[in-house]
């Protein structure tokens, strides 16, 4: 029986801090075989979770990036012409004495008809992402990444797979999933993913961590960062995130920063640390002015 | 258990989130499988498996204490079947509450309810006062009525068919006429962006449809032997190099004078959310002067650059605006190096406060311009009176359109695109678009006219707007 609090435990061997939304929906994830999609802004750990759980439940993990233009010989399933050709090539004496039996052409036609099933078989199938997640012997995690990206045609087709956890293909039929995987979608929101999709997928919502689960992630990550820095780190990232800047600070910049700091051994920020060491946590010109200020005015 | 969340489902639609069933079940499952202990997990897995979108999260929230609340105070020794049986005995009586709180509570607290004794002499004061606006106009009150009820979707009633300055057909115009500050709330912005996404998703569709066609250019040997690869080579299907599609140019004239500044802030504010996403939009604001604005446009915080805007640090706000004027130094200024042949759009009330019209500079724009559309929020009927020289302005455009609110303005805004995009297609393609244009139009007339036939105003043609 997987209970809320020991899939929290078990993330955080993973390394992976969770809060309790995070937890109840892996939870109900892993209790409902049903989809998460999770959304949020980009480094907040969404993909990091889907990292963290196929390491904490040894499932393996079976990726599939979307993009514009994405289709189904990407994500799904493909035709193998290649070989489909190659052994029609090396087969052309047996199939001429299979054949040559035959009387007339119709025979012929009729024989070879009855063979063709060896040409659309798992043979020569090219298993794409989500039917290599679907067909996997062990229990698999499926992350689809950035969702958003893909266009609304991917979307439909995903809907089959995502509510039966099965995958039609014309020429075998339907072909369902061995152990259902546990999927997971991230999104960054840039496009609205469509209420058919959402209806599918359990819906969780990934924002800036609470103080102290920054902390914690962060003294996870780097045990050797002290205490009072991490925290004090976390406290002036927070008020940075505040400014109104293009790229706020997420919590995958608050690691690169700790790494940075800990490279450094900085035992206390000061503006001069700060100043030195902007690049890592402000991308964009007009933002490193802004936090090099805050760092002045809060920490000088 | 079921019942209290086909409850709670009921009162989530009726604040507006929409569940499905099959969402309800998921909901009834989840809280089979994990249970009931605490209101925090509860909670969690109700809104996990319920709402679907950031946005609807807070209302979720509001929504859950709302409903739950009146649970607290059972004993909690309890067992959960007895539980939820008291607590749906303990609502049966008291769900109808639910009708009424949602968006219901503003009408309540308005005059009418007010008792004799409670009016003060304040209150006594501005009924006189309302009364003078219109001496002889005996209806002048249900009028005034009427438009505080007024929230901008549709089009309200007109008081009357003469064009006067009183100041109620003035409120018409303004979408939200309490406390109006120049920059948006993030209501608005949402808003316009959902708008926006809206319509580049439809507009993104058609164009999809045309892109087989508008690929047609010389062979694309090495496309085609890997796509027939699987044929034995024998060209079955080929491929075809893409032309280089063009990106539709738009110029924004945009009049930031105050008389049509509750238009101009949302114009600006689609510009914005337009900019980068498919377009080559170069924005210019004016008022007696002109500037551009792109730049600020696609660097700038939305609200930050209409604070610069209303402080009049870009163009003076206090000088009266002149159309001729503007139109003379955007000639000398910026139409020699404008690039392709982009659509022009005006935003403006032709107010010329009696300065020269310079009409036959917009002649020169027109020659380099693909297409001319000008915005004026006014109605038709006003548009040759006093400094208004709409008439003139418009004998130059291409059409003329009155737009008042967000929706009408993203239409527009979306036509012309079209109308660009279809300018461009290959010839198959534009005749089924005329085809579907033509089926389509009835649908939009209707949606013009549908607040303005009730008036009976012959003067004014059926759409609300004018071709020339």
């Amino acid at each position: 029986m997987i209970t809320e609090q020991k899939v929290k435990d078990f993330l955080q061997t993973g390394g992976y801090i969770a809060d309790d939304a995070i937890a109840t929906a892996v939870f109900l994830a892993l209790r409902m075989e049903k989809p998460i999609l999770i959304e949020g802004p980009p480094g907040v750990g969404k993909t990091g979770l889907a990292k963290a759980l196929s390491s904490a439940l040894d499932f393996p993990m079976v990726r599939l990036q979307c993009y514009e233009g994405i289709d189904e010989g990407k994500a799904l399933y493909d035709w193998e012409y290649g070989k489909q050709l190659l052994y029609t090539q090396l087969l052309r004496t047996q199939l001429d004495n299979y054949l040559s039996v035959s009387s007339d052409l119709r025979e012929a036609v009729e024989r070879l008809s009855a063979e063709e099933s060896l040409f659309f078989s798992k043979n020569f199938l090219v298993q794409r992402p989500i039917l290599r997640s679907f067909l996997s012997e062990k229990r698999s995690l499926l992350l689809i990444d950035e969702i958003d990206r893909s266009d609304d045609e991917f979307e439909a087709l995903l809907l089959e797979c995502l509510s039966d956890f099965q995958v039609s293909i014309p020429e075998l039929g339907v072909i369902e999933a061995k152990r259902k995987p546990l999927t997971i979608l991230t999104s960054n929101g840039t496009r609205m993913i469509s209420d058919a999709l959402r209806r599918r997928c359990l819906f969780l919502y990934i924002g800036y961590p609470e103080l102290e689960r920054e902390v914690a992630i962060v003294r996870v990550k780097f045990p050797d960062l002290c205490e009072v820095l991490a925290r004090q780190m976390v406290e002036f990232l927070r008020k940075v995130r505040e400014l109104n800047l293009r790229k706020p600070p997420s919590v995958s910049e608050t690691l690169d920063w700790a790494q940075v700091l800990s490279i450094l051994k900085t035992t206390e920020l000061t503006p001069e640390v700060v100043a030195n060491t902007v690049g890592v946590i402000a991308k964009h010109q007009t933002d490193l002015q802004k936090v090099t200020e805050l760092a002045v005015k809060e920490l000088g | 258990m079921e019942r209290i969340i086909v409850r709670f489902v009921a009162a989530l639609r009726e604040s507006g989130i929409r569940v499905s069933p099959s969402e309800s079940l998921d909901a009834v499952q989840a809280l089979a499988l994990a249970g009931m202990e605490g209101r925090r997990l509860s909670r969690q897995l109700l809104r996990l498996t319920l709402v679907k979108n950031v946005n609807d999260i807070a209302l979720f929230n509001e929504v859950f204490n709302r409903f739950f609340s009146r649970f607290q105070s059972v004993d909690p020794d309890l067992d959960i079947p007895d539980l939820m049986d008291a607590a749906i005995i303990g609502m049966e009586g008291e769900f109808n509450y639910l009708d009424q709180l949602p968006g219901d509570d503003h009408d309540e607290n308005g005059p009418l309810l007010k008792l004799d004794s409670d009016i003060n002499p304040e209150d006594l004061a501005e009924l006189k006062s309302l009364h003078e606006i219109d001496p002889d106009d005996s209806d002048g009150n249900e009028i005034v009525v009427q438009m505080k009820g007024y929230r901008g979707k549709s089009k309200a009633p007109r008081p009357t068919r003469r064009y006067t300055q009183n100041p109620l057909t003035i409120e018409l115009n303004k979408s939200n006429p309490v406390d109006r500050g120049i920059t948006f709330s993030p209501e608005e912005q949402a808003e316009m962006q959902d708008v926006v996404s809206r319509m580049m998703l439809r507009l993104r569709k058609d164009m999809r449809r045309m892109k087989n066609n508008q690929n047609r250019g010389k062979l694309h040997v090495i496309k085609t032997i890997q796509k027939n690869y699987r044929h034995d080579m024998v060209p079955f299907q080929v491929a075809l190099r893409r032309k280089r599609r063009e990106k539709p140019r738009l110029v924004v004239l945009c009049d930031v004078s105050f008389s049509v500044s509750h238009a101009s802030r949302f114009m600006l504010l689609l510009l914005h959310t337009l900019h980068n996403q498919m377009l080559d939009v170069r924005s210019f604001i004016f008022n007696r002067e002109v500037a551009e604005i792109t730049e600020m446009l696609a660097n700038m915080p939305v609200n930050d650059l209409m604070e610069t805007i209303d402080q009049g640090d870009i163009v003076d706000l206090d000088a009266n605006s002149s159309f001729g004027q503007v139109f003379l130094s955007f000639k000398k200024r910026y139409l020699e190096n404008l690039r392709g042949r982009p659509a022009f759009i005006i935003l403006g009330d032709a107010r010329n406060n009696y300065d020269e019209a310079n009409d036959w500079v917009l002649d020169e724009i027109r020659e380099k311009a693909r297409y001319m559309l000008w915005l004026t929020p006014e109605e038709r009927d006003t548009w040759s009176r006093g400094d208004c020289l709409m008439e003139t302005y418009g004998s130059y455009c291409d059409k003329v359109e009155v737009v008042k609110t967000v929706e009408e303005l993203s239409l527009v805004v979306e036509e012309l695109l079209r109308d660009i995009y279809a300018d461009q297609a290959h010839p198959l393609d534009k005749k089924r678009l005329r085809e579907a244009k033509a089926a389509e139009t009835y649908d939009s007339k209707d949606y013009y006219t549908r607040g303005a036939s009730g008036g009976g105003q012959p003067s004014l043609d059926p759409g609300g707007r004018s071709h020339w």
